[in-house]
């Protein structure tokens, strides 16, 4: 049932992406008369909640969708042994909507509320395998990391209101005044959203959390964390778009995202733990977005340099995050599948796996090599953008970018040494393949990294590329709700 | 569709796969002409140890923890410190997170007034 319906939402969101695409933004109020009369009679600025959904929004929530999907049937046989079933799936469902909402919303304080229910629903799935010690910790972690970024959120919601009387995002930014108090309140949204998607140094959390998480779950909150880094798009370029702050904070995300990149993939190197290993690199491929974003700012107010590579960099950033979701999902959801069979994370107790499970092990070649940016993989593709754009920029970064691309693929080659290759040992004499749903779940996001390996093209030009504009193109967002849609 | 439109040079994984294809079908022509004595299941296949006996498969598998030994003897130092920094007390976390507030609103004020 929750597979199906995962499906039925899966396929609604591609029919809304299409006509996105075909006709551009649409809005939808809630309990209005009309879905695009944003503003009501006699009132001068908008009042209900409204979901304002752009070629940005509906990236995400393909990405949300997909992700869902593969995490769902996975989940099946992943899951089947514990007890509370009802519970689990009730509270992926509640993290899917929240999910959803964060990433389709036009108003701030609805963001803040879908991230709650997002964090809480995460940290209950984070701690649901009672049976295991490390889980409650993990689960605390998430809980309180997402709580101080939540209240800093309301915190910077609060400013808003004091000073515009608004809440929805397009009005605000139709209004904004770049005041004192809005600059602290930029400051507060965006270390809180960067804390929650793991940027260096608020990454700490994320290794002990999604370690500890049902593999299922674990593809799930890192598609929460991207909804934060949405959330941080739509903040720096929609809210705040072209100001003189903006190169200040291009830069800021920029050191963050090298910071983020480098820091990630040596602690990524180092690690023995199978799902700490790929929660690192985790961290570090998020860097590789926030290089690519905070270009696109630090270059916002100069449309020369914007178009001769800042957009190229914002596509390779914004491609890189539909990629990372797939390889990264399908490299945890390989890693679920050891634990599975194994009933360890520790790499220093595996070897010679690739003798039992074939297809854990093809799957794990496939994610292996497009987030280490092989070619003719999908990572490669987004990377090269990166690289190529940023360049232009400054190389130095590029080249630290390149630096960590060959650490993540010394990473990624360690620990298929460690847990696939070399002789049967005899303690897994008796493992066998996962069962087929497990399998199932993991082709879903396999054949998703093949398609966009085979059709980068496609995927920029129709997904990246909008979304970039989309983010670029402040006034539309903002004439969707002030002209009515 | 397949090619993605780059400032320096397009790429088409289509072209690289066909490429490759090249590749390693000439690969497979020179490996033919190789050596021809080679049987399966002999002593041939078996694991060569400069003549020592070799190890049970539990013996000789290299265990993650000793990969890349050299590499992190190198940064013993980076890693020392990144370590010390990891202390997995969630009180840490929260004020890394308050000290980078007060960095960014600092430098934001700071660029503001300039």
């Amino acid at each position: 049932m929750v597979v199906a319906s995962l499906a039925f939402v899966e396929f609604l969101v591609i029919i809304l992406a299409r006509d996105i695409y075909l006709n551009g933004l649409h809005i939808y109020t809630l309990g209005a008369s009309s879905p695009n009369l944003a503003i009501p009679e006699n009132y001068i600025v908008p009042v209900r909640i409204i979901l304002e959904v752009d070629s940005i929004s509906i990236f995400m929530a393909i990405i949300a969708a997909t992700v869902s999907l593969a995490a769902a049937i996975y989940s099946l046989s992943f899951m089947k042994g514990e007890t509370g079933q009802n519970r689990f799936y009730t509270l992926l469902l509640l993290l899917v909507a929240g999910m959803f909402g964060m990433v389709l919303t036009g108003d701030l304080f609805n963001l803040f509320v879908f991230l709650e229910i997002a964090s809480i629903a995460g940290a209950a799935l984070v701690a649901f395998r009672t049976k295991f010690a490390d889980t409650a910790e993990g689960g605390l972690k998430y809980i309180v990391i997402s709580t101080v970024a939540a209240l800093m959120v309301l915190f910077a919601i609060g400013i808003f209101y004091a000073q515009y009387n608004l809440l929805n995002i397009g009005a605000l930014a139709h209004v904004m005044q770049y005041t004192m108090l809005d600059k602290i309140a930029l400051v507060l949204l965006a270390i809180a959203f960067m804390m929650k998607l793991a940027s260096v140094p608020l990454h700490m959390w994320c290794p002990d959390t999604y370690s500890v998480a049902p593999a299922g779950i674990t593809i799930m909150l890192v598609v929460a964390s991207y909804a934060c880094l949405y959330a941080l798009f739509r903040t720096c370029f929609t809210l705040y778009g072209v100001s003189p702050d903006m190169v200040t904070v291009g830069w800021i995300v920029i050191t963050l995202g090298m910071l983020t990149m480098f820091v990630g993939v040596t602690m990524a190197v180092f690690q023995t733990d199978i799902k700490r290993l790929m929660a690192y690199h985790c961290i570090s491929q998020t860097g590789y977005m926030l290089l690519g974003i905070g270009v696109g700012l630090a270059v916002l107010n100069r449309p020369e340099a914007l178009n001769t590579y800042g957009i190229a960099a914002m596509d390779g950033g914004i491609f890189h995050i539909i990629n990372n979701a797939l390889y990264k999902g399908l490299l945890f959801l390989t890693a679920g599948a050891l634990f599975y069979r194994t009933g360890t994370r520790d790499l220093n107790r595996m070897g010679g796996l690739a003798h039992k499970m074939k297809w854990t092990t093809i799957f794990y070649i496939i994610g292996a090599l497009s987030i280490s940016g092989i070619p003719p993989f999908n990572g490669f593709a987004s990377k090269l953008l990166i690289y190529e754009s940023v360049y232009r920029f400054n190389p130095i970064l590029a080249i630290v970018a390149m630096i960590t691309s060959i650490l993540t693929l010394a990473s990624f080659t360690k620990a298929f040494y460690s847990a696939f290759m070399g002789a049967e040992l005899p303690e897994y004499q008796e493992v066998k393949e996962v069962p087929k749903s497990m399998i199932a779940g993991m082709a879903v996001l396999a054949a998703g990294i093949i398609f966009f390996s085979l059709f980068p093209g496609l995927i920029v030009d129709w997904l990246a590329h909008p979304a970039t504009e989309a983010l670029i193109n402040q006034g539309a967002y903002i004439n969707g709700i002030i002209g009515g849609g | 569709m397949s090619i993605l439109g780059l400032s320096y040079s397009p790429w088409s994984p289509i072209f690289w796969l066909l490429a490759s294809v090249v590749v390693m079908i000439m690969a497979y022509f020179f490996r033919r002409r190789g050596q021809k004595k080679y049987k399966k299941d002999t002593e041939q296949t078996k694991i060569f140890l400069c003549g020592e006996e070799v190890p049970e498969a539990k013996q000789r598998h290299i265990r993650a923890h000793n990969v890349y030994w050299g590499f992190f003897e190198t940064m013993k130092e980076y890693y020392d410190a990144n370590i010390k920094a990891h202390t997995g007390i969630i009180n840490d976390y929260i004020i890394w997170f308050l000290v980078l507030i007060a960095i960014s609103a600092i430098i934001l004020f700071i660029v503001g007034i300039v």
